[in-house]
């Protein structure tokens, strides 16, 4: 259904505006939050995509699209008939959801899938660090090779996105890593390419910053706070979201512009810094023990002697 | 050795005397004269095997059909209670020995074994489970690589700090009991277990002090692993001090743990009960309890959530039945310092260390809100295999109990042993240490234990 076409000509915008990057990425206020981070080094170019939940029409040739791109079954109903995930799960790495209020509310669809935060929690939280930040394109990925299946990271992602697969003896993390494989061959991710009305585009984070603003300013009034969610949420996310409704009412939590991990794990990043403090506790501890044990065993052999009863340390 | 020669003889407590040397603990001797082989060990060990028949249908189905756990749970009982309850449980090498070793309370040396013992079960049962639970165990070999630790990530403080901890310090100090059941059985290895000995006692101060640096890091980095969950977490736990409270808990928890547990034993195979240890012990736990509290309320209080403790709602009945159970706890033990009831005592440590349990369990699963109509409840499978795994742990102990010297008790209770073994095992060889063996009762009646031991030995 899909053809694949070399280079169309939103590409081409894209490729001019990779070329303009560090210029851009020094204009956006995100990127200079996390360049203010010293742990988390910004990424090349951060590429992500804009989601414009006034512009969706709920069609999910996205889903689709993204189950062909990263060769994941359909996940259908009883009847095996229609695609029909109710939530992102180990199948569906992208999926359209509905807000619909009683009453005459505005309703809106929202699409779901990794954020590509700049500070990413489920990164913070892996051990081993198979999911990580992409150095080049920021893309948070995961490296099944170092993975221990911990499942940690469906607890830290703050947009609840990393899915574990239950079943099997060979589990997997899913979660959308925003087509890597197909940026490797200069193509867009498989959502981005299907979209009838344009609601979700791809491309570097600054030039998406750029016409989310543009599209917020020409369209007064249309857009919740004139606000693009992920420009400062969670410190930046790569891919942000402009919609008529509450960011909340579509599971887009306000964080506040410090991330959740640079946050939470303040105090605990402090105290492990360079390994310092726990490294200086020890040298202590060696010591205290070292003088306490030799009184000890001095006690011990003394009463060995008088008792003739072999210490018991 | 100046107190050694007070009324009381030498004890190997020489700093303090007892007014009674029949409840004083001065050896650590094993539960002689029972069957390991009985029906409640058979009942266990079945337990244990059903529960490894279990993982095995978890390894090859996968953990979707063998628990209850879900994409908004992603932790289920195996993580949440097997090694984040049972693991403060078994703080008791970190808790108590650092009060004995490093701020030398030495009356509590007595507890010692029974700490590391309980400490080396809970963590081995419970690094087992988190075996079975995490869906990738192969790529475990990352531990031993630490340019791939993510210093940053509690989970990797967690995963690293406990593996090297139960596999390294715990192990080792844990051999003593051990080589000392061998030094008394084989006289032919004697010289190569002293040898041994001798080796060990040479690297004990790293490695003990190993053994209580990495659980300090790692039972509050258990704490630290909630943290990053930040609003899903009820505010009444979510506090930039859980790391703290965490590693609060387990220290009055495995202080129940330990002491109560003696007590349990001494009430079990009737021994006498030295009230001067477990007085110290009490004394420690309840100061421990109301600093954790006070603490607790402060944080809350400075946060600015303590006020949804008094809506009424489920957080806040878990919330005040927790701090009910432990200041409860805390107060049946300080009550227990001056009326000297053990019994008291004991439901003591039982309530406090039920409520720490309760708190350590909260904040990954009941205050846990990742989202509407969220709900995860263990599978039948789950549950049995978390008892199966805890009750390993409980096997271990009772197998260790009777054949090695891990339960503090008096000097009669060790002449009795050395009796019981020159009757019943002729065949081990005591050396000089049976010239004391047979207990002259008529002297027992009579005089001070320990005085009359001193004359028999140096005659």
């Amino acid at each position: 259904m899909r053809t694949d076409v070399g280079l169309t000509r939103r590409e081409l915008l894209t490729n001019i505006a990779k070329a303009g990057v560090p210029a851009a990425m020094a204009a956006t206020v995100g990127v200079k939050a996390v360049e203010a981070e010293e742990s988390i080094p910004a990424p090349n170019v951060p590429l992500g995509l804009l989601y414009d939940a006034t512009l969706c029409i709920g069609c999910k040739s996205c889903e689709v699209a993204c189950n062909e791109a990263n060769n994941t079954p359909a996940d259908t109903d009883a009847e095996g008939l229609h695609e029909a995930p109710t939530d992102l799960n180990v199948f569906t790495r992208n999926i359209i959801k509905l807000y619909k209020p009683e009453g005459n509310s505005p309703s809106s669809f929202v699409k779901r899938q990794c954020m590509q935060c700049f500070d990413p929690g489920c990164a913070a939280g892996c051990p081993f660090e198979a999911l990580y930040k992409d150095s080049d394109t920021g893309v948070v990925r995961w490296e099944g090779s170092r993975c221990i299946g911990c499942r940690y990271c469906t607890i830290t992602c703050p947009y609840s996105v990393p899915r574990f697969q239950w079943r099997g003896i060979n589990p997997l993390i899913t979660k959308c890593e925003l087509c890597s494989h197909r940026l490797a061959r200069g193509l867009k991710p498989g959502c981005t390419s299907v979209c009838p009305t344009g609601a979700v585009i791809f491309g570097p984070r600054p030039a998406l910053l750029l016409e989310a603003k543009r599209r917020i300013k020409n369209n007064p009034g249309r857009y919740y706070q004139d606000r693009v969610y992920g420009e400062t949420d969670n410190g930046g996310t790569q891919c942000l979201y402009l919609s008529r409704v509450p960011f909340e009412k579509l599971g887009l939590p306000e964080l506040g512009p410090e991330p959740v991990p640079a946050k939470q794990l303040r105090w605990q990043r402090r105290i492990y810094e360079y390994f310092a403090l726990p490294a200086a506790l020890y040298v202590g501890l060696v010591a205290v023990i070292r003088k306490n044990l030799a009184a000890h065993e001095e006690e011990a052999h003394q009463l060995e002697k008088e008792t003739g009863l072999r210490p018991q340390l | 050795m100046s107190t050694a020669s007070t009324n009381n003889g030498p004890a190997t407590r020489p700093f303090k005397t007892s007014a009674d040397a029949r409840t004083r603990w001065e050896r650590f001797v094993p539960a002689f004269g029972f069957p390991i082989l009985n029906r409640f060990f058979l009942l266990l060990v079945s337990l244990t095997l059903l529960a490894l028949l279990l993982t095995g249908y978890r390894e090859i189905a996968g953990l979707g059909p063998a628990s209850g756990m879900n994409d908004k749970f992603g932790w289920g009982i195996w993580k949440t209670f097997n090694v984040v309850v049972l693991t403060a449980l078994g703080s008791g090498a970190f808790s108590v020995g650092v009060c004995a070793w490093v701020f030398r309370r030495r009356l509590l040396f007595p507890l010692m074994r029974m700490a590391l013992l309980t400490s080396m079960l809970a963590y081995v049962c419970g690094l087992c489970l988190l075996g079975v639970d995490v869906g990738r165990p192969w790529n475990f070999y990352w531990v031993l690589f630490p340019w791939r630790w993510n210093l940053h990530s509690p989970m990797a403080e967690v995963a690293i700090c406990m593996s090297i901890y139960a596999t390294v310090p715990l192990l080792i100090e844990n051999l003593t009991p051990i080589l000392e059941r061998l030094w008394y059985l084989n006289v032919p290895l004697r010289p190569a277990i002293e040898t041994l000995e001798h080796v060990l006692h040479k690297c004990f101060p790293f490695i003990i002090s190993l053994a209580y640096l990495l659980p300090a890091m790692h039972q509050s980095s258990l704490g630290a692993l909630m943290l990053l969950a930040g609003p899903r977490v009820h505010p009444l736990w979510q506090t930039p001090l859980l790391p703290l409270l965490y590693l609060g808990a387990a220290a009055f928890m495995s202080f129940g743990c330990v002491a109560g547990t003696t007590m349990l034993c001494c009430v079990f195979w009737r021994r006498a009960m030295d009230m001067d240890v477990l007085n110290e012990a009490a004394r420690i736990s309840s100061w421990i309890i109301f600093g954790w509290i006070a603490v607790r309320i402060l944080g809350l209080l400075v946060v600015g959530s303590l006020g949804t403790a008094f809506h009424l709602n489920e957080f806040a009945g878990i919330f005040w039945t927790e701090m009910f159970l432990i200041g409860y706890g805390g107060w049946l033990l300080r009550g227990s310092l001056k009326d000297q009831k053990w019994q008291s005592m004991w439901l003591g440590y039982l309530f406090s260390t039920l409520g720490g349990m309760l708190y350590r369990f909260t904040p990954t699963t009941l205050a846990y809100m990742p989202g509407p109509k969220a709900i995860y409840f263990p599978s039948t499978i789950e549950l049995l295999v978390a008892i199966g795994f805890a009750t390993a742990g409980i096997a271990g102990f009772l197998l260790m109990v009777k054949a090695c010297a891990i339960l503090p008790a008096t000097l009669q209770e060790w002449r009795d042993m050395t009796s019981y073994f020159t009757v019943h095992e002729p065949f081990v060889m005591w050396k000089q240490y049976l010239n004391f063996g047979f207990v002259d009762y008529k002297i027992l009646d009579n005089a001070d234990l320990s005085r009359s031991y001193v004359k028999t030995n140096h005659d």
